[in-house]
């Protein structure tokens, strides 16, 4: 793959993902921006799957991999504090995208485990973290913490130590 | 040595295509019966053969699994929370204990992420004592891999055997870093320290020995009746299921995919050096193996090129702003001092944006998903490990399976817990 | 819930009502030393002979959680081999074990099973907690890290490291054999284990 000159700039498999994204969805991508040779776009909650879809099934794209898909807090935003972050590779043409979408607090989010399977735990612990709900997701439970626990760690407002009182619980609710 | 070593033969390679090993796999795997009456067992955190605290439920048909629910969390510590209180030089030791066996990998892939958010390089010769250190880990990680996965198999000597010659790899990262196991060696900007007298003889004859004695390892495995019923035709997993899965790494490479972050994204020094990618095509657990040794005898092949080619100079960028500088250097300069000083009570200056860098570990592709808003701490640090996917493609790689067979399937894919839980 | 913090001045943990009444096993000891006809000498050479065995063939149970169970792993290596002190047969029972070597973090979720685990091993029994994570939670200050082993069960021997070398731990284990041979136990003098007691049962 030829490499970038400058570490901004995109290489030339980048700047044709960039023209058939822009050419699809231009007008509906609510931001577009390049960043250290990578590409991001942001689209609206509703147009999620469809963007995703497109990125998959597309010749000139084909984003056979979900490499990770997370979620992201920023308090400061009141209007749409939640976000989803979506990073696709490309195995065939050796390229990455990521795609984003905003969220208000209680908005849901379609699942993409009917793309990519790998979206599954991907999906739960973006859930288990930040309280963000996606419509259709097989099994939306608990995966990293106790089936119990209360509050969204990666929230910026729930405390590093945890807000059980003390950093030890001694009740496991008959569990032993 | 007077015996002759005979030379590493290279077998000839059939190539199925995609349908041919999705024919495969129907074949190998049981059907599942409608009207099972079905047996959930537990294969409980706590189990010799799960690598580590991975609980899985079964629900068994007699022999025949039927359906997987994988459960992982035994081992969360809230890393990626931890991540954001803590500057970006505090995270480094965050990150060697994610993948334990292979610690410095995982530093140098949040190196290179850091790096690339903050635009700056490494000096060559770091980058090439980054490479050495990540093939270092290399031979390590399939060392341990290799005998606990030959253990699981029933062949208990291995995993002593195996440790034996991993001891070379803790000697010398003793000698480089200090460490064992938990290195943190990589900086932001480079390493910690350059190599010290005596590295080179004794790295030069540790990856003397090794080759020899894998070779040894090999005769006695790869044309093993009990190991080849175990392993060839079972757990194939083609190239689909790995991109639909995520699965990356010896297992991807095992399905014919020619894909290795070293040569597809190049990182550290990988760009200047010669070495082959392992790729096999019959995707089941025996290929995966074949994978992982033929990897041990390339990362042997790239440490003596990178001793070879090492160029002299710093080892750390002198970069004031990004970069803490080397300890020799605070006490005798005061503008090493006031670096010193303002990257430990501050952290370094970094611009907003965000990066995603994957590097290629050994186990898979790790990748860093940095967002900064410009402060000295991450605002959101996503480690996106492949032990994590690895463990969530278990219902795939275990339905239609026979119980017995689980064991190394799973330890063929190569999951470590503290990877997966974060 | 009863929830204590061990830096809050307010709660503090009384222990107390699980050390004033005697332990089962001090107990049964104390009957045995009173019922018996036989000399003291004899008795005393029994248990010394018995504790000998032990400690040549103390058998842990195979609990490696973390980073620590790798140098755990590297000790019953060939280079370290704790085969020589008849230990290599690190048990995947509890009920065929002698005792636990913790190594790793303890996570809310993993807790119960260590606690049930320990509780499984028969007595006597003997904890040798491994690791700076284990001992005291070492950098994994979270919501989600138990802070010390020590806080859910009784533990004779802690090794601190991040990780332990191999020597460490065999140091470690050394003491281990120590209390065999001295036949002292982490939970002499308790009634129930810490965290039952703090749980109030």
């Amino acid at each position: 793959m030829a490499q970038a000159k400058s570490i901004d700039e995109l290489t030339a498999a980048h700047k044709q993902v960039a023209s058939a994204l822009q050419s699809k969805f231009g007008r509906k991508f609510v931001e577009s921006s390049t960043f250290r040779g990578e590409l991001t776009y942001v689209v609206t909650p509703e147009d999620w799957h469809e963007a995703l879809q497109y990125c998959r099934d597309a010749e000139e794209l084909q984003f056979d991999r979900l490499d990770c898909l997370c979620g992201n807090h920023f308090p400061e935003r009141a209007e749409a504090p939640l976000e989803v972050i979506a990073n696709l590779v490309s195995i065939p043409y050796t390229t990455r995208v990521r795609v984003k979408t905003r969220l208000a607090e209680g908005q849901a989010l379609p699942t993409v485990t009917d793309l990519w399977p790998s979206a599954g735990f991907d999906e739960r612990e973006t859930w288990e973290m930040y309280g963000i709900v996606f419509d259709g997701h097989p099994n939306l439970t608990r995966l990293l913490t106790v089936p119990d626990f209360e509050g969204f760690p990666l929230r910026k407002d729930f405390p590093l130590q945890g807000n059980v009182g003390g950093r030890i619980r001694w009740d496991f609710k008959g569990e032993i | 040595m007077s015996a002759p070593v005979e030379e590493h033969v290279e077998q000839p390679v059939s190539r199925p295509t995609l349908e041919e090993l999705k024919e495969r796999k129907e074949k190998s795997r049981q059907r599942v019966r409608e009207d099972a009456e079905v047996l959930t067992v537990s294969m409980g955190p706590h189990h010799p053969s799960t690598h580590g605290v991975f609980r899985v439920d079964l629900d068994l048909d007699g022999e025949v699994i039927v359906a997987t629910r994988p459960e992982i969390g035994n081992l969360h510590r809230g890393m990626e929370k931890l991540a954001e209180y803590r500057t970006y030089h505090q995270v480094i030791p965050l990150t060697d204990r994610l993948h334990y066996v292979a610690s410095f990998a995982q530093n140098e892939g949040f190196c290179e992420a850091v790096e690339k958010l903050m635009g700056i390089e490494a000096p060559p010769r770091a980058r090439f004592i980054r490479s050495m250190g990540h093939e270092m880990c290399r031979i390590a990680n399939h060392l341990l891999w290799l005998g606990i996965h030959i253990m699981d198999f029933g062949a208990i000597t291995f995993q002593q055997i195996c440790f034996r010659e991993r001891e070379y790899m803790m000697d010398l990262w003793e000698m480089l870093c200090g460490a064992r196991l938990t290195h943190s060696f990589c900086r932001i900007g480079g390493v910690a320290k350059d190599i010290p007298d005596g590295f080179e003889e004794k790295m030069r004859a540790a990856i003397e020995t090794i080759p020899i004695r894998l070779r040894e390892y090999d005769r006695l495995i790869r044309n093993n009746r009990i190991f080849l019923k175990r392993a060839k035709g079972i757990g194939i997993f083609t190239s689909e299921d790995c991109a639909a899965w995520r699965i990356t790494g010896p297992a991807l490479r095992a399905a014919g995919v020619e894909r290795d972050l070293r040569k597809n994204e190049p990182f550290a020094a990988y760009p200047e050096l010669d070495f082959e990618v392992a790729v096999e095509y019959d995707a089941d657990v025996y290929a995966r193996y074949l994978v992982r040794m033929r990897e041990m005898y390339e990362s042997c092949k790239i440490i003596a090129q990178c001793l070879d080619r090492m160029p002299d100079g710093p080892v750390l960028a002198e970069d004031a702003f990004h970069v803490i500088p080397a300890k020799k250097d605070v006490m005798r300069s005061s503008a090493a001092m006031i670096q010193d000083f303002v990257h430990v009570f501050r952290g370094p200056q970094v611009p907003p944006g965000e990066v995603y860098k994957a590097v290629e570990t050994p186990h898979g592709e790790l990748a860093f998903y940095i967002v900064s808003d410009g402060g000295p701490k991450p605002q959101r640090l996503r480690i996106s490990t492949p032990c994590y996917y690895h463990c969530q493609a278990t219902p795939a790689l275990f339905e239609g399976e026979m119980l017995a067979d689980i064991v190394g399937i799973f330890g063929s894919v190569d999951v470590c817990l503290g990877s997966c839980d974060r | 819930m009863g929830i204590a913090d061990p830096r809050d001045p307010r709660e503090i943990r009384d222990l107390s009502a699980a050390l004033k009444k005697p332990s089962p096993i001090e107990l049964q000891q104390t009957l045995e030393r009173d019922e018996g006809q036989v000399p003291g000498v004899l008795t005393t050479t029994l248990e010394k002979v018995i504790n000998f065995g032990a400690t040549v063939s103390y058998w842990p149970l195979l609990f490696g959680l973390a980073c620590c169970a790798i140098e755990m792993m590297a000790c019953a290596g060939p280079r370290w081999d704790i085969s020589r002190f008849g230990m290599e047969a690190m048990r995947a029972s509890p009920r065929q074990a002698d005792g636990m070597i913790v190594a790793g973090w303890v996570s809310l979720k993993m807790a119960p099973r260590v606690i049930r685990l320990y509780e499984q091993i028969p007595d006597p029994k003997w904890v040798l907690v491994m690791g700076s994570c284990a001992t005291s939670g070492n950098i994994w200050d979270t919501y989600n890290i138990v802070q010390g082993v020590d806080a859910l069960l009784p533990v004779d021997v802690y090794v601190p490291g991040c990780p332990p070398r191999p020597e460490a731990l065999w140091q470690g284990l050394e003491m281990i054999r120590k209390r065999i041979r001295e036949g002292k136990h982490g939970y002499d003098g308790m009634q129930t284990i810490p965290v039952r007691a703090a749980m109030g049962e």
